[in-house]
């Protein structure tokens, strides 16, 4: 009773368009007041220890850490270098701008941590480029937009941080480790419809006669952003640093090069870049917060365990199970936004995959590569939004590119899905 | 993700985000070099970064509530304009608002009276053994500061 009350009353204020924080801990409160009417306060003290706890955690202090180092790199001109240096390794040719845009949002994405800011970040590079060469606007809004979903998936990633703060049994640096092969698999699943399509139609014929930047020159302009992947991966792997101390030293080493070695960023940014990070920090922990609440009432209140085992009555098995749970984010993760999709269903979904014993690990990586496509599918897809209003078209205009990107992205997600080694392998090689 | 950043006025709850984001970065790094040059951690400072970013989320929170930008769902909140335009609808816009100003109020109050619970039994905390409503202190207000936040976007939307 209470259970279907908790619930109704979160999905209506969740599609009356409250806040979804509100939505988290309006609805929780007002359950915690109804279980428990003759106790003292109305039990409504732990909503207050429920959601100070949800947000004081040490190891949550990397997602703040890293929307920093994601703001900073944006402005810090690393990625109109990385496109140069990538034009001077791949070559010119149709296809060829394309390739380039995902392998420099692939490896921004090692960087910064949050696919819009890699939509922005690329876009301000390549839309006009690929404009030049004789793209159409809205392909290549769909080829960046289609590629800064990569970046959940490459490590470092804010949505790896929120599953392994919300899933205990899933480290950052474990998860960090099985996003990489994903990660590098979804480039790949990218750039063979992109090349594919520019062929066929025939896209970027003036690209060729554009002449190709000299190697050495430009691998020596390219140089201080490519290192960044390097310090961040390879301090962590090393042991130099904790994940939260590599992105304070990312973002040290990301503010040194935009202000002394590319002059990108002034002194008077600073406060702008700080405040931008503040805010999208402060959005997705006032919801971590709230789902705080939300995850006690869930569990005092016992909503999750007979959902766990209503599912597991239904009889589908593992894999079935499985598959039908996927397939439903697919559906719902078109309508919200992907770390509110974590923040909601990672509480609701956890007992049940306690309940068939899905490796957590890989089940997070199942996650993100879902919430990873949401990103580029119409109509709420994040990533598209920005990079389609920066190429000024509508959404509606990359209907008949972007479909070919979605499909080729969900063959990759069943390919993770029947091989789970390709996530799990890694971080069993690496030992954690 | 703003492409063209507007210049609009700073609030000082945006600024105390700000000062706070500065100080966990500073926090942080002077963790990695004194473990470092000292080969010892610093003790303190993981809970006082706890207390920051508590400070950030919620001083964040309030300078996001007063632009009306938090994370929602959109796809019935907006009326699409025939140029393409979507603007929320007046109705949900307010009750978005007064939801929004009704639970911060009301976990206002709730953290009060925690705060105060930590003052009556004289709790201490872990790494410094200091009161610990002297963190606490800071959260009722905040709260309060996202509820009038939310509410002058009510009041804004109703005329």
């Amino acid at each position: 009773m209470i259970a279907a009350l908790l619930l109704l009353s979160f999905f209506t204020l969740m599609l009356l368009g409250v806040p979804i924080a509100v939505g988290l801990a309006l609805s929780a409160l007002m359950c915690i007041v109804v279980a428990n009417w003759d106790a003292q306060m109305f039990g409504l003290l732990a909503g207050p220890q429920n959601f100070y706890s949800a947000i004081a955690k040490y190891p949550l202090l990397a997602l703040p850490m890293f929307v920093l180092v994601g703001s900073i790199f944006d402005r810090s001109g690393v990625a109109q270098r990385m496109v140069t240096f990538a034009i001077a390794c791949v070559g010119r040719g149709p296809g060829m701008l394309p390739t380039v845009a995902i392998l420099v949002a692939m490896v921004l994405g090692g960087i910064s941590g949050s696919g819009p800011a890699n939509a922005a970040a690329v876009g301000g590079v390549m839309i006009a480029a690929m404009a030049r060469a004789g793209y159409p606007p809205a392909f290549s809004a769909t080829v960046v937009g289609a590629a800064a979903a990569t970046d959940i998936l490459i490590p470092p990633s804010i949505a790896f941080v929120v599953y392994s703060v919300l899933v205990p049994g899933a480290s950052v640096p474990a998860m960090f480790a099985a996003g990489m092969i994903p990660g590098i698999m979804a480039g790949i699943a990218l750039i063979a419809p992109a090349v594919w399509l520019s062929r066929r139609h025939k896209f970027g014929q003036q690209e060729a006669a554009i002449p190709r930047p000299p190697f050495w020159a430009s691998l020596r302009e390219a140089s201080w952003g490519l290192a960044a992947p390097f310090l961040i991966l390879g301090g962590m792997r090393l042991g130099w640093f904790t994940p939260t101390e590599a992105a304070a030293v990312a973002v040290a080493y990301g503010l040194f090069v935009g202000l002394f070695i590319h002059r990108s960023i002034g002194w008077r940014d600073l406060y702008a870049i700080f405040r931008e990070a503040c805010e999208i920090s402060a959005v997705i922990m006032i919801i971590l917060g709230a789902a705080g609440i939300f995850s006690y009432a869930i569990n005092t209140l016992g909503v999750a365990d007979p959902i766990a085992s209503w599912v597991k009555a239904a009889g589908l098995g593992s894999q079935g199970t499985l598959a039908l749970v996927l397939l439903a984010l697919l559906v719902v993760s078109m309508f919200i936004d992907g770390v509110s999709i974590f923040l909601i269903f990672v509480p609701l979904l956890y007992p049940v995959a306690l309940a068939f014993q899905w490796d957590l690990v890989w089940f997070g990586v199942l996650l993100t590569l879902v919430v990873a496509k949401a990103q580029f599918t119409p109509p709420m897809a994040v990533n598209l939004m920005v990079s389609c209003r920066m190429a000024g078209v509508r959404m509606e205009a990359t209907l008949p590119w972007v479909l070919w990107f979605i499909a080729s992205f969900i063959v990759m997600i069943a390919a993770v899905f029947f091989y789970p080694e390709l996530a799990l392998w890694l971080p069993r090689r690496l030992g954690y | 993700m703003s492409d063209k950043p507007a210049p609009r006025p700073s609030l000082p709850e945006e600024r105390l985000a700000v000062a706070s984001m500065a100080l966990l970065l500073l926090i942080t790094l002077l963790n990695v070099v004194t473990r470092y040059a000292t080969d010892e951690s610093v003790g303190w400072t993981e809970e006082v970064s706890v207390f920051l970013m508590v400070v950030l989320t919620l001083s964040g929170a309030s300078a996001v509530a007063r632009r009306d930008s938090h994370i929602r769902i959109e796809l019935f909140l907006n009326r699409r304009a025939a140029d393409g335009t979507e603007t929320p609808r007046r109705g949900l816009k307010l009750l978005g608002a007064l939801a929004t100003s009704f639970t911060f109020m009301l976990l206002a109050a709730l953290f009060a009276l925690w705060v105060f619970d930590q003052f009556r039994y004289s709790e201490t905390s872990m790494g410094l053994g200091i009161p610990l409503w002297w963190y606490g202190l800071i959260i009722p207000p905040l709260c309060l500061a996202i509820s009038v936040r939310a509410f002058g976007v009510f009041l804004r939307a109703l005329k």
